[in-house]
């Protein structure tokens, strides 16, 4: 099964969310103060800030719960305020902390969640294509109790695919899973992407983020503060810092003394050195090689993404 | 009307696969079976109720059913919005094809018939007081429906105060007041009502605050019930005297004796509440052998309907979204 069986194809062309000015107040507090944000057809587009900076409330006018106080908002090409039920039928939201009815069956749960998309008949069918794509044959009749935490999100995640949406929103779906679920969730978001959706994910942790999107968007106090494609973020030279591991930490310590290099002292994960460049990086590694020195590894310690969010989202992150 | 069957399709599939219910309807059915038991023991021992045993248990039986309900209810409606809530279940349901009433709706459907398998439980104990003799099958049914239709009004009130507050437990906390307030309430109101009123009236007054009393799901199960039948040897017409040495036959009566007029349940409170509604002290009859006055169950039934439809309007409204206004600390996902 391929994903491309599991959504319908679109040409993607154009956003699937466009966001300008979207403010949204809870009594005294300002969780969106203007916020701009588009994500476009055929990408995944991360939503990336501290808790608190409004991710979950776009996330939510996006989804057709939450109605914003001001600004313009379009899913899929509607208004989300005004046309919530054409939107609905285009957009597919997991929620950050969702329950299953803990008594349904996984392939219960998906059936249901067809009838009520109102597929009728074919939600059966659909159901069985979707157990198989988020890797639950085994557990189809098993009450969804049984299910580890990262099998009911994949269930939850699939769930929100059953009427083939165009636009998927997805809060905070990596928390709380283990490194291999991770990684599966990361394919099935990129598939997503891959058939024409647009695709949405936030998270507090830009890690998360790095790995799975095509641009992600910075949120802080309820503005978007800037953003980045991560294949900019990648190119994009910078200081930063390296770090450093030998077989032998006082020949990678002297030699880096000898040529002058700034550095920390050497602890059981290594030596760190802030480097200019990516070129400078190089050379250095070259210059240690040369001198004979064990190097084992040699890796920048933060991205320029996590760098530019830190930066962005100043010191709360 | 296929997403309200959606709705209530699953609901009543968690709720039967929850398990808590099996036990609840084992407790409730041993509950009534000993009632009936022990109602039956009681009636036995008296001589004069000799006719009319199943008059006795079927009316015992059917209000001592309605308070069990009552009790039962709120429990397994009282948060069923706002529980959705806590479990992350609800959001995931807006945001589908479902509108807020087919969530109200399907809600309100499966809380009504859960309830209503409660009653089926009692269909045996039912059979056994027709057996019994002096329970026609007419009274049974308009009982049943009766009883059915109030379940759905107190089913709908507890689904509003779910849908209202945001705390399961307080919703909880407010069904079973607001049971209370229909039953033992009513007749809070109308004792105090009736005492305001008295005094300068040449009646007692209850002529007009009856109304109070109209709601309570007690006297509307009673009042509606038809009249169980009396053996005839019971009976003789009454011609009630006007006070002034006249007579008024157009309103002559069947008076019917026996004890088993003032021992049916169902028909002494509704006997009550009619001779409450007609000023008492203006009928020659006392205490009423036979029901005289206006009927007040088709006032109280009405206004426990428009309430339960009031509370159903309610649910649906605070189900729509996108929402603009959200009770504090109400997370929406």
């Amino acid at each position: 099964m391929t994903v491309h069986e599991v959504v319908t194809e679109h040409s993607a062309v154009g956003d699937g969310v466009s966001a300008r000015g979207v403010r949204r107040r809870f009594g005294a507090v300002e969780a969106l103060r203007g916020v701009d944000f588009t994500a476009a057809y055929g990408e995944v587009t991360g939503m990336v800030g501290p808790n608190g900076a409004g991710k979950t409330t776009l996330l939510l006018v996006l989804a057709t719960l939450l109605a914003r106080d001001a600004g313009d908002v379009l899913v899929a090409g509607r208004d989300p305020d005004r046309q919530a039920r054409a939107v609905r039928g285009q957009m597919g939201w997991v929620p950050d902390a969702f329950g299953i009815y803990d008594n349904l069956t996984a392939h219960e749960y998906l059936r249901f969640a067809g009838a009520a998309y109102g597929l009728g008949r074919e939600s059966g069918a659909r159901a069985d294509e979707l157990i198989e794509l988020a890797r639950l044959k085994e557990f189809s009749d098993q009450p969804v109790h049984v299910l580890s935490r990262g099998q009911k999100q994949r269930l939850g995640f699939v769930r929100a695919l059953v009427h083939r949406p165009r636009v998927l929103l997805l809060d905070e779906p990596a928390a709380g899973l283990d490194p291999y679920s991770r990684v599966e969730l990361r394919g099935l978001v990129r598939q997503l992407a891959a058939a024409g959706a647009a695709v949405v994910v936030s998270s507090h942790v830009l890690s998360d983020l790095e790995q799975m999107a095509d641009r992600v968007v910075f949120f802080d106090h309820g503005v978007a503060v800037g953003e980045r494609r991560i294949d900019d973020a990648v190119r994009v030279a910078g200081p930063r810092l390296w770090r450093l591991w030998a077989l032998n930490a006082a020949e990678l310590v002297a030699a880096l003394d000898s040529h002058g290099y700034a550095h920390t002292p050497p602890t059981a994960l290594g030596v760190d050195v802030e480097l200019d460049s990516d070129v400078a990086a190089a050379g250095l590694l070259a210059g240690l090689v040369r001198d004979g020195v064990p190097v084992v590894s040699c890796a920048p310690l933060t991205s320029t993404l996590e760098a530019t969010y830190l930066q962005l989202t100043g010191e709360q992150a | 009307m296929r997403g309200v069957l959606t709705v209530a399709r699953l609901e009543l599939t968690v709720r039967v696969r929850a398990g808590r219910w099996r036990w609840l309807l084992a407790g409730w059915f041993v509950i009534l079976v000993l009632f009936t038991l022990l109602l039956r023991l009681a009636v036995g021992r008296s001589p004069d109720l000799a006719g009319s045993s199943g008059t006795v248990m079927y009316g015992g039986l059917q209000l001592f059913q309605l308070a069990l309900a009552l009790l039962v209810v709120p429990a397994l409606t009282g948060q069923s919005i706002n529980g959705d809530r806590e479990r992350g279940t609800l959001g995931v349901l807006q945001v589908t094809n479902l509108t807020p009433f087919d969530i109200a709706a399907g809600k309100l459907l499966a809380a009504w018939g859960t309830a209503c398998v409660f009653l089926l439980t009692s269909a045996p104990l039912v059979a056994w007081s027709m057996i019994e003799g002096g329970v026609p099958a007419v009274r049974v049914v308009a009982v049943t429906v009766v009883l059915v239709v109030l379940l759905a009004v107190v089913c709908s009130i507890c689904l509003g105060l779910s849908s209202l507050l945001a705390r399961s437990t307080t919703s909880s906390v407010l069904s079973y007041l607001a049971v209370f307030a229909l039953t033992i309430g009513t007749l809070v109101v109308f004792g105090l009502a009736t005492a305001l009123t008295a005094p300068g009236n040449s009646g007692s007054g209850t002529e007009t605050t009856w109304v109070f009393l109209a709601p309570n799901p007690f006297v509307i199960l009673a009042d509606a019930a038809p009249v169980a039948p009396l053996p005839p040897e019971h009976c003789h017409y009454v011609v009630p005297d006007n006070g002034m040495g006249g007579q008024f036959p157009s309103i002559a009566a069947e008076v019917c004796t026996s004890v088993s007029t003032n021992v049916d349940p169902l028909g002494t409170i509704s006997r009550s509440v009619r001779q409450l509604r007609t000023d008492p002290n203006a009928s020659s009859f006392s205490p009423q052998p036979v029901r005289s006055g206006g009927l007040v169950w088709p006032y109280g039934l009405g206004f426990d309907l428009c309430l339960g439809a009031l509370m159903l309007v309610v649910t649906t409204r605070r189900l729509r979204t996108p929402r603009r206004v959200l009770a504090r600390g109400v997370r929406l996902a």
